[in-house]
């Protein structure tokens, strides 16, 4: 078991680290186009170009996939002549980078070609002062010095540079003069928890994604809870009463639930019961953080929707798994001996024909996970389906490769548990 | 399997016709798939009487706008004053009949895009399975690693992430259904091919000293043809399903041509003015998919039956 395990584990990173190759560089296709989006179509190419920098996409790929991957705080404080550290923003709670310049929390801002220090004070006031900085001189003469500036990011200020840069801020493009040349943004990397800024709400994605996926996990467990037994149950029948008119009746509901798109089964029951019988609200309207749990009625038409999208799945395994067991020998040698047929079945024949769908069904999240995507944009759940898809609308890659990494490691981690449960289960595997 | 003596008849390959009316015999001895057929050729029946007349043209914005279903129109109108019978009849050919290479100047190519879809999954799925398969060692596990990472996508995420990076347009979508489809058939032809290359014929082949890719090509993909045309009706019904998909998350297929999902999801903003105006799209995604299904279903028990 313990081998199987490591070896599962081992299997897992392989298949996480790909992922995360597969992601970074399919999104890496996208890279410029970001900067439309945030500037609007008629931002001229210089102030594209600037955004870029300020967004740190003019370093090389490989150094942003290193970045994204594990942090890019390593390299800055190589650059940095204080110590890097991060404190939470007092209003918003967020974790913010500062440096520590002598135990005092600094960071700089650039105002007409002057540089300016912030210092936060012990009690959460923020000090500007002219700066007072280390500027060391470069190999081509011009005094530099690396900084922390007011957006996370370590920035490289040039004295008397005439460069241009343009700032995209709330009241729009603002043009700064001389000074900042470089910026490498900081993060700490997704493995470390830090999956960076959304470019779409200016606020760190992991401090939205975990609630996000919390109301999309008591949507899917919802469903999911609510349809195995019955779908176990009609699976079951269907399998004793293979070829019967029963069997065919349950097969070609649940196919036609199963082939069915989500989308189209839950317009469905919104017109039934949203719009025609008007029992239930037709989308999920969330006021609160906790309005699952004020207004369960909100719930019940996307968790029918996952509920119908699995049934079918989940029947049609138990049916096949009940049919096979149904024909093996020790269920012909308990009928030739003579034992009434109910006592067969549920002594003899559901124990065997239970596990693979238990199981198997574990190894399917995927096909969940796309379920609540569509089901969460339909009904407008706040979920984390919803959120890689607005991320995905607006082309916030660092939202999107979250989100999507996240899904990717629920989705192998639960095909490892399903794995290892069926080895449990089955003794014919675990010692095979 | 069964070694037959070599008799001079079964030198000749079947005709075409034999074979077409195997084939047929096949489907016709299962009510499911007869069903599936026949529904899936009715939205193809439209889909082609479509290129030819359709009540009104489909984008002619030519009534008053969330009609319910009157003589003139028989599905009533979408909220842009279109007859949505004519949508959804023309909305048959995006998916099944027509892909638009580029908008201007319009290049137009027969075969749509859930068919291009599963083509380019099959092709470079099957390639790639053949490959893991038949060579084995090292190649096979780089390949077959690679191909677990897609697979550990859910499929939706994955569109996104292609949607986010490429952008829209029914090559895209193309190019969408053949990532997300081909590690799936990659595992199955390598699966197939694993049990083929064990037999006789494979050895007689390598003794002739016939190069790997002829081995392949001609001697492994032919002998594993079955499975994999099943597996392809299947992923047409997969395919039909996500261009829905895609097309009610906004991510679908471009306009003007209708498409159902496009059509779901506009309709939907006005569910309660019109809420016809979303079931009959929707239904013909559901019908569609469902028949398509039924086809491969019932044809994949029938060759079960058979083999076992």
């Amino acid at each position: 078991m313990a081998k199987f395990l490591v070896r599962n584990l081992f299997s897992m990173f392989v298949t996480m680290f790909l992922v995360s190759l597969v992601l970074f560089f399919l999104l890496e296709v996208a890279g410029g186009d970001v900067t439309v989006r945030l500037l609007g179509v008629f931002a001229t190419p210089e102030q594209r170009e600037s955004l870029r920098r300020q967004l740190g996409l003019d370093a090389p790929a490989w150094q942003r996939y290193v970045d994204w991957l594990i942090g890019s705080d390593w390299r800055a404080q190589q650059l940095s002549p204080y110590p890097l550290t991060m404190a939470p923003n007092p209003q918003t709670g967020e974790q913010e980078w500062w440096t520590e310049v002598d135990g005092v929390l600094t960071r700089w801002r650039m105002v007409e070609g002057e540089l300016l220090a912030i210092q936060r004070t012990p009690d959460g006031r923020e000090v500007t002062s002219p700066a007072s900085v280390p500027w060391t001189t470069d190999e081509t003469g011009a005094e530099v010095f690396w900084g922390v500036d007011t957006r996370n990011n370590l920035v490289k200020w040039v004295r008397g540079s005439d460069l241009e840069v343009l700032v995209l801020s709330k009241a729009g493009v603002r043009s700064e003069r001389g000074g900042p040349q470089q910026y490498i943004p900081l993060r700490k990397g997704i493995v470390r928890g830090d999956a960076g800024m959304s470019l779409q709400t200016n606020r760190p994605v992991s401090a939205t994604i975990f609630s996000r996926a919390a109301n999309s996990l008591i949507l899917a467990a919802a469903a999911f809870v609510l349809v195995m037994p019955l779908a176990l149950f009609f699976g079951v029948l269907a399998g004793v009463n293979e070829g019967k008119p029963l069997d065919r009746i349950i097969s070609i509901t649940g196919l036609g639930f199963t082939a069915t798109p989500e989308f189209v089964v839950g317009v469905f029951l919104i017109l039934i019961f949203g719009i025609w019988l008007r029992w239930l609200p037709a989308t999920a309207v969330f006021l609160t953080g906790d309005a699952i749990f004020r207004d369960p009625k909100i719930l019940v038409l996307p968790v029918l929707t996952l509920m119908a999208a699995e049934f079918g799945y989940v029947a049609r395994i138990t049916r096949a798994s009940m049919v096979e067991v149904m024909q093996s020998p020790y269920i012909r040698t308990a009928f030739i001996k003579g034992l009434p047929r109910r006592r067969i079945i549920f002594r003899h024949a559901l124990r065997n024909a239970l596990m693979a769908p238990i199981t198997v069904v574990m190894l399917q999240i995927n096909w969940l996970i796309g379920g609540v995507i569509v089901v969460e944009v339909l009904f407008g759940i706040p979920g984390l389906g919803s959120y890689i898809y607005d991320a995905a609308i607006f082309g916030d890659f660092n939202a999107v490769a979250a989100a999507a990494m996240l899904t990717v490691l629920i989705a192998v981690m639960t095909r490892l548990i399903g794995d290892m449960l069926y080895t449990y289960l089955n003794p014919r595997i675990r010692f095979a | 399997m069964t070694t037959a003596a070599t008799t001079p008849e079964m030198d000749k390959r079947p005709s075409l016709l034999r074979q077409v009316r195997d084939a047929l015999d096949l489907v016709f001895s299962s009510r499911t798939a007869m069903v599936g057929l026949a529904i899936a050729l009715f939205w193809l029946g439209v889909g082609l009487l479509s290129l030819f007349w359709t009540p009104y043209p489909p984008n002619a914005q030519m009534f008053s706008a969330n009609q319910p279903p009157n003589a003139a129109n028989w599905m009533g109108t979408d909220h842009l004053g279109r007859d949505i019978w004519s949508r959804i009849m023309a909305g048959t050919q995006v998916v099944l009949l027509k892909t638009r290479l580029s908008a201007d100047p319009p290049i137009v190519i027969p075969g749509g895009v859930a068919i291009w879809g599963v083509i380019g999954a099959v092709v470079v799925g099957g390639l790639l399975g053949v490959n893991a398969g038949y060579r084995g060692g090292i190649a096979d596990q780089i390949i077959m690693q690679i191909l677990d990472a897609f697979i550990a996508f859910p499929v939706i995420v994955l569109y996104l992430v292609i949607v986010t990076s490429l952008g829209r347009g029914d090559l895209i979508v193309i190019a969408a259904i053949t990532i997300t489809g081909s590690p799936g058939v990659a595992r199955l032809v390598r699966g197939l091919t694993l049990d083929i290359k064990t037999r006789d014929y494979i050895r007689a082949a390598e003794t002739r000293g016939e190069s790997k890719w002829y081995i392949m090509l001609r001697e492994i993909l032919p002998n594993a043809r079955g499975p994999i045309l099943v597996d392809a009706m299947l992923r047409v019904g997969y395919a039909i399903f996500a261009i829905g998909t895609l097309g009610f998350l906004g991510l679908g297929l471009p306009p003007p041509d209708p498409d159902w999902g496009s059509m779901v999801n506009d309709a939907r903003k006005y569910i309660y003015a019109n809420p016809l105006a979303v079931a009959w799209p929707a239904l013909a995604i559901a019908t569609l998919v469902i028949g398509v299904n039924l086809f491969a279903d019932g044809l994949r028990e029938e060759i079960m039956r058979y083999q076992r």
